[in-house]
C-alpha cells in the first residue's frame, strides 16, 4: 500500500513539476511584440515647459463635458496636494518642488499605451487600441470589475462609484470622438500656452524627443519616459530632473503588462489537455484491487 | 436544537424519506424543512439560541446597509477608492473565501479519482463546504461588481479571451455547476428524488476530473490576477514567475483545513445531526486530512522562500513589512505545521484541529495581504475599508453560516439517510402495512 | 556765388542722406504692436514694442535673425551663422497659428530634406516661450492676466468669476 502512494505521488510531482518547468523556462516569444499602429499618433509632453496654469484641465474638461470641478480650474490652491485623475478630471497637473529654487509640474492622463495594461485585463473587451493611437473604452459592456484600474500601472482609469444605475470607468481618450478621428490634437494640446504638448505621430516624437534632448543636452535628463515603458506609450515625457523625482515610476518594467501573465494563460490548454488523462490514469492505478477490478465495476456504494 | 432535543428525548429529528422509521407516510417538504417538529417548537428552540440573536443583529443592521449599496450606488458603502479598487468583498469575500472551498474537489477527488473510500464519511461535507464558498463569493462579487446585472456578459455579450479574468468567470461559472452537481445527490436523496442521484453518480468520476482541472487553474488565475499590477503589491508577497502556484498550492491546505473546522464545529455544535459513522471516524479523518494539508504547507513555505531567493528580495525581510511577513507566514504557516505534525505524530486530534484554525487565518490574511494591506504599499498608507463596507462583508459572511447551518440541519451530509434507495428501483417496495391498508380503502 | 552753391548742394545732399537713412532704418518699427490674431479666452495684447527696444536692445533675443542681428543659439548658428536681415520679421510670419493640423504635420514630414526647424513651436507657443521666459528672469509680469484678460468666454472655460463652482469651498480630496 505504501509503495503505491508514494509511487501516485512520484507521478504526480513529475508531472506538475514538469508542466511547471515547461512553462517557466519557455518564453513568450512566439506572439512576438506589437510595435504599434504605424500611424499611431502620440503627444511629446515636456516638463521644462509646463508653468501650471491648468488651461489643459479648463479644456478637458469643457471638451468633454465633465462635471463642474470642486475649485475654479485658475484655483492654484490645487497644488497643496497631490492629485490623481477621478471620475470628474481626467487630467490633473501636479506642482513638485524638485529644488530650493525649482519647481516642475506635470501633466497627468491616460498614457495611451501601444498595449495597454487596461485592454489586457478586460474580461469584456471593452477597451480598443485605435490605429490612430487612442485607447478607448466601450461603455455598454462594462461589468465594472475593475480590473482595469487594478491593472494600470500609471493609476488612470477612475471609476463613478457615485451612480448607482451606471457607474462606468471614466478617463481620457485621447479626444478621440471628437477630434483625434479627425486626425487633429486633442483639446488640451489646443490650448497649452507653452505647447508643452507636441503632437505628431508616435514614430516622429520619438525622433523628435531625442532631438531635443540632443540639442540641449544640459536641460533634460537624457530619457525619454514612455519610449519603452510598459512596451511603449504615446504620451511621453521630457524632464530637467529625475522622473522619480517628480512622480513617475522610475523602476516601471519594459515589457507590456500582458506579458507577465502570459505564461500562465499559455498554462491553461496544457491543462485542460493534460489533466483529464493523467487524472484518469491515477484514478485507474489507484483504484485497482486484488481480483483486477476497478470500483466501479462492483457497483455503486450507497 | 441541542438543547430542545435534551428536554424533548424522543423528538425523531428527520433522517429518512418517510416517517415512523421510513416505515410510515412521506414527510411532507414542510416537515423536512421545520425536521419533524412543528413550526412553533422550531421557533421556539431557534429563538433560544444566542448565537441566532447575534445573527438577528448583524442582519437587522446590515440589511439595510446591503439594500443601500444598491440603492445610493458603490460610493455609499466603498467611498471612491480609485487606486484601490478592490476592496473588502473581494480580498475577503472572493480571494480568502475560494482557496478555503477547494475541498470539493479535493475530497471528491480523494474519494472518486484515488479511490479512497474511507473519507466518505467528510466527502460531502467537503462537497458542500465547496459549492458554498463558491457561491457565497459569486454574491460578494454581485455585491462588489459595478454594474452586477451584467455579470453574464463575459459569458454571452462580449469576450476578452485575453483577460486572466475571463478564465475565471468561465470557470467559476462551469464549476458551480460541476459542485451543484455533485452536492445534488444528497439534495436528491432528501427529496425523494432517486432517479436524480443514480444520474449524477454515473457521472462522479467525469465530475470530480473536471472538478481538479477547473481548481487547478481557477485557483492559480486567482493569484495570476496580481501579475497585472506587479508594482502594487509589496515583493515579498509576489512573484513574477509563480504567484499562480503560490495561490494554487496554497488552495490545497486551504480547504482540507477548512473541513477540519467546519466538521469540528458541526460536532461540537450540532452533535444531534451527525450520525455514528460520523462521530465515530471523524477523528481519524481529520488527522488524515491533516497529513495532506501539512504537506501541502511545507510545500508552501517552500516555495514562498524559493520565490524570495528567485528575485532576491532579502532585504525586504527587514523592514516593517518584512516584519509583518513573518507574522503571516509564523503563525499561518510554520506554526500551523507544527501543531498538525504535532497532532499527526501523537494521534493528538486537538492539536490537529488548533492547527486547522491556524492555517485558515493564515490562508485568509495571505489574500488580504495580497490584494488589499500591501497593496500600493509604495503609497505609504495602507487601505482600510470604510465601516459600511465591513458591515455588508460581515453580513453576507453571516448569510454564509446561516445558509451552511440550514443545509447541515437538513440534508445527509452529516448523516447517512436511512431510506436506502436501490440504482434501478424507484423506491423499496411500499410497507406491507401501508399496501394493506391502500388495498383495503380501494375496496 | 559759387561758394555758396555748393555749401546748398552739401546741405541738401545731407538733409536728403539722414532722411533716407531715417527711413529706411527706423520708420518700418512699430511702436505698439496688438496681439491678436489667435484669441478665443483672452482678449488681445496691447504689446510695448518701444519699450521693449529700449530696454533689450539686442533685437535677435527675439527675432533670432530676421532683423540683421548675430545668432547665438548653436543649433541655429550651424546654419544661420550668416543669415542676414529678412523680408518677414513678425513672429506671425514663420510661427503657424495651427500647428498640429493634419496638413501642417504633413507638410512638416514632408519636407525634404526633413531636418530643417522640425521642433519650430506654434505661434501661441513661440509668444509664451519667449515672453514668459524672458520675464520669469527678468522680473517682468509672468500672470496670465498681466498681459491679457480673459474674456467672458476664458472665465466660461475656466469656470471662474460669475462661472465659480458653487460647490464647497474646500476641495474633496481624491480617495486613494
Amino acid at each position: 500500500m505504501i509503495e503505491r502512494r508514494d509511487f501516485l505521488k512520484g507521478c504526480l510531482a513529475c508531472g506538475v513539476t514538469a508542466a511547471t518547468v515547461s512553462v517557466a523556462s519557455g518564453k513568450a516569444m512566439a506572439a512576438g511584440s506589437f510595435e504599434g499602429y504605424p500611424d499611431a499618433m502620440g503627444v511629446l509632453v515636456d516638463l521644462t515647459r509646463c508653468v501650471g496654469c491648468r488651461s489643459c484641465e479648463a479644456a478637458c474638461n469643457a471638451e468633454q463635458k465633465l462635471p463642474e470641478p470642486d475649485l475654479a480650474f485658475d484655483d492654484m490652491s490645487v497644488f497643496k496636494e497631490k492629485r490623481r485623475t477621478t471620475e470628474k478630471a481626467y487630467t490633473v497637473v501636479n506642482k513638485y518642488q524638485v529644488a530650493t529654487e525649482e519647481t516642475l509640474f506635470r501633466k497627468i492622463q491616460c498614457n495611451h499605451c501601444t498595449e495597454p495594461a487596461c485592454l489586457s485585463s478586460c474580461f469584456v473587451n471593452a477597451y480598443t487600441k485605435t490605429k490612430e493611437g487612442a485607447v478607448i473604452y466601450n461603455a455598454s459592456v462594462c461589468v465594472g470589475c475593475r480590473n482595469c484600474m487594478i491593472a494600470c500601472p500609471f493609476n488612470i482609469p477612475a471609476y463613478s462609484y457615485s451612480s448607482p444605475l451606471n457607474p462606468l470607468v471614466k478617463k481620457c481618450i485621447f479626444c478621440y470622438d471628437t477630434r483625434l478621428k479627425d486626425g487633429k490634437p486633442p483639446a488640451c494640446v489646443d490650448i497649452c500656452p507653452q505647447q508643452v504638448m507636441t503632437f505628431g505621430r508616435r514614430a516622429d516624437l520619438v525622433k523628435l524627443g531625442h532631438d531635443r534632448i540632443q540639442a540641449n543636452p544640459a536641460k533634460y535628463v537624457d530619457k525619454l519616459y514612455g519610449e519603452k515603458a510598459v512596451g511603449g506609450t504615446s504620451w511621453m515625457y521630457l524632464s530637467s530632473v529625475d522622473f522619480d523625482k517628480v512622480g513617475f515610476d522610475g523602476h516601471i518594467q519594459n515589457e507590456p503588462i500582458i506579458s507577465n501573465v502570459k505564461d500562465f494563460l499559455g498554462f491553461v490548454p496544457m491543462v485542460l489537455s493534460i489533466w483529464p488523462a493523467l487524472f484518469t490514469g491515477v484514478h485507474l492505478l489507484a483504484t485497482k484491487n486484488k481480483d483486477g477490478h476497478h470500483d466501479h465495476e462492483e457497483g455503486d456504494h450507497q | 436544537m441541542k438543547q430542545f432535543l435534551t428536554r424533548n428525548p424522543g423528538t425523531q429529528v428527520i433522517d429518512s424519506l418517510r416517517k415512523d422509521n421510513d416505515k410510515g407516510r412521506p414527510w411532507t417538504l414542510m416537515e423536512k424543512i421545520f425536521l419533524g417538529l412543528t413550526p412553533q417548537q422550531y421557533v421556539s428552540q431557534a429563538m433560544g439560541n444566542p448565537l441566532n440573536w447575534i445573527f438577528a443583529v448583524i442582519f437587522l443592521i446590515g440589511f439595510p446597509v446591503l439594500i443601500g449599496r444598491y440603492i445610493f450606488g458603490l460610493s455609499w458603502a466603498v467611498g471612491d477608492p480609485y487606486d484601490n479598487a478592490w476592496g473588502l468583498f473581494l480580498a475577503f469575500g472572493l480571494f480568502g473565501m475560494v482557496p478555503l472551498s477547494s475541498s470539493g474537489f479535493q475530497l471528491g477527488s480523494a474519494v472518486e479519482v484515488f479511490g479512497r473510500h474511507d473519507f466518505e464519511p467528510i466527502e460531502r461535507l467537503g462537497i458542500l463546504n465547496g459549492i458554498l464558498g463558491y457561491f457565497f463569493a459569486v454574491v460578494f462579487l454581485m455585491v462588489d461588481l459595478g454594474q452586477p446585472w451584467r455579470l453574464p456578459y463575459p459569458m454571452v455579450v462580449s469576450w476578452g479571451p485575453e483577460a486572466v479574468l475571463f478564465l475565471v468567470a468561465w470557470h467559476v461559472a462551469t464549476y458551480l455547476s460541476v459542485q451543484a452537481a455533485e452536492t445534488s445527490t444528497a439534495f436528491f436523496e432528501w427529496m425523494g428524488w432517486p432517479a436524480g442521484k443514480t444520474f449524477i453518480k454515473k457521472m462522479a468520476l467525469g465530475l470530480a476530473v473536471a472538478g481538479i482541472i477547473l481548481s487547478t487553474l481557477h485557483q492559480g488565475a486567482l493569484g495570476a490576477l496580481s501579475t497585472y499590477a506587479p508594482g502594487k503589491v509589496h515583493p515579498l508577497w509576489y512573484s513574477a514567475s509563480f504567484q499562480w502556484l503560490y495561490f494554487f498550492v496554497s488552495s490545497l491546505p486551504g480547504g482540507l483545513c477548512m473541513v477540519i473546522v467546519v466538521s469540528t464545529i458541526a460536532l461540537k455544535t450540532m452533535g444531534w445531526r451527525c450520525d455514528d459513522i460520523y462521530k465515530n471516524s471523524l477523528s481519524k479523518l481529520q488527522i488524515a486530512l491533516a497529513k495532506g494539508a501539512s504537506m501541502g504547507l511545507i510545500t508552501y513555505l517552500t516555495i514562498r522562500l524559493i520565490g524570495i531567493a528567485h528575485d532576491n528580495k532579502w532585504a525586504y525581510l527587514a523592514t516593517g513589512w518584512g516584519a509583518w511577513w513573518m507574522v503571516e507566514i509564523g503563525f499561518g504557516v510554520i506554526l500551523s505545521l507544527v501543531l498538525l505534525t504535532a497532532g499527526i505524530r501523537n494521534n493528538s486530534v486537538t492539536l490537529v484541529r488548533m492547527g486547522a484554525w491556524t492555517t485558515i487565518i493564515g490562508v485568509v490574511l495571505n489574500r488580504l495581504n495580497v490584494y488589499m494591506f500591501t497593496f500600493n504599499w509604495q503609497q505609504g498608507h495602507v487601505h482600510i475599508p470604510p465601516i459600511r463596507e465591513i458591515i455588508i462583508t460581515v453580513t453576507v459572511y453571516s448569510l454564509y453560516i446561516v445558509t451552511y447551518r440550514a443545509i447541515l440541519y437538513r440534508w445527509p451530509i452529516l448523516f447517512k439517510w436511512k431510506t436506502r434507495y436501490s440504482d434501478y428501483a424507484v423506491l423499496e417496495p411500499k410497507p406491507v402495512a401501508i399496501a394493506e391498508a391502500e388495498a383495503a380503502s380501494s375496496k | 556765388m559759387h561758394a555758396v552753391k555748393r555749401q546748398m548742394i552739401l546741405g541738401v545732399t545731407g538733409i536728403l542722406m539722414m532722411l533716407v537713412s531715417s527711413v529706411c532704418f527706423g520708420a518700418g518699427i512699430p511702436d505698439k504692436v496688438t496681439i491678436n490674431s489667435i484669441q478665443k479666452y483672452y482678449a488681445p495684447v496691447s504689446f510695448n514694442h518701444a519699450a521693449h527696444i529700449n530696454k533689450l536692445k539686442d533685437c535677435g533675443l527675439c527675432h533670432h535673425h530676421t532683423t540683421g542681428a548675430q545668432v547665438a543659439d548653436p543649433n541655429c548658428a550651424r546654419c544661420h551663422k550668416n543669415s542676414g536681415a529678412q523680408a518677414v520679421v513678425s513672429c506671425k510670419g514663420c510661427h503657424t497659428a495651427e500647428p498640429f493640423t493634419p496638413e501642417a504635420l504633413k507638410q512638416q514630414r514632408d519636407q525634404q530634406p526633413p531636418i530643417y526647424h522640425r521642433d519650430k513651436p506654434g505661434l501661441k507657443a513661440a509668444y509664451h516661450i519667449s515672453c514668459l521666459g524672458c520675464h520669469e528672469k527678468m522680473q517682468g509680469p509672468t500672470g496670465c492676466q498681466d498681459c491679457h484678460k480673459r474674456t467672458d468666454g476664458g472665465d466660461a472655460i475656466f469656470k471662474s468669476g460669475k462661472y465659480a463652482p458653487k460647490a464647497p469651498a474646500k476641495p474633496k480630496a481624491a480617495h486613494h
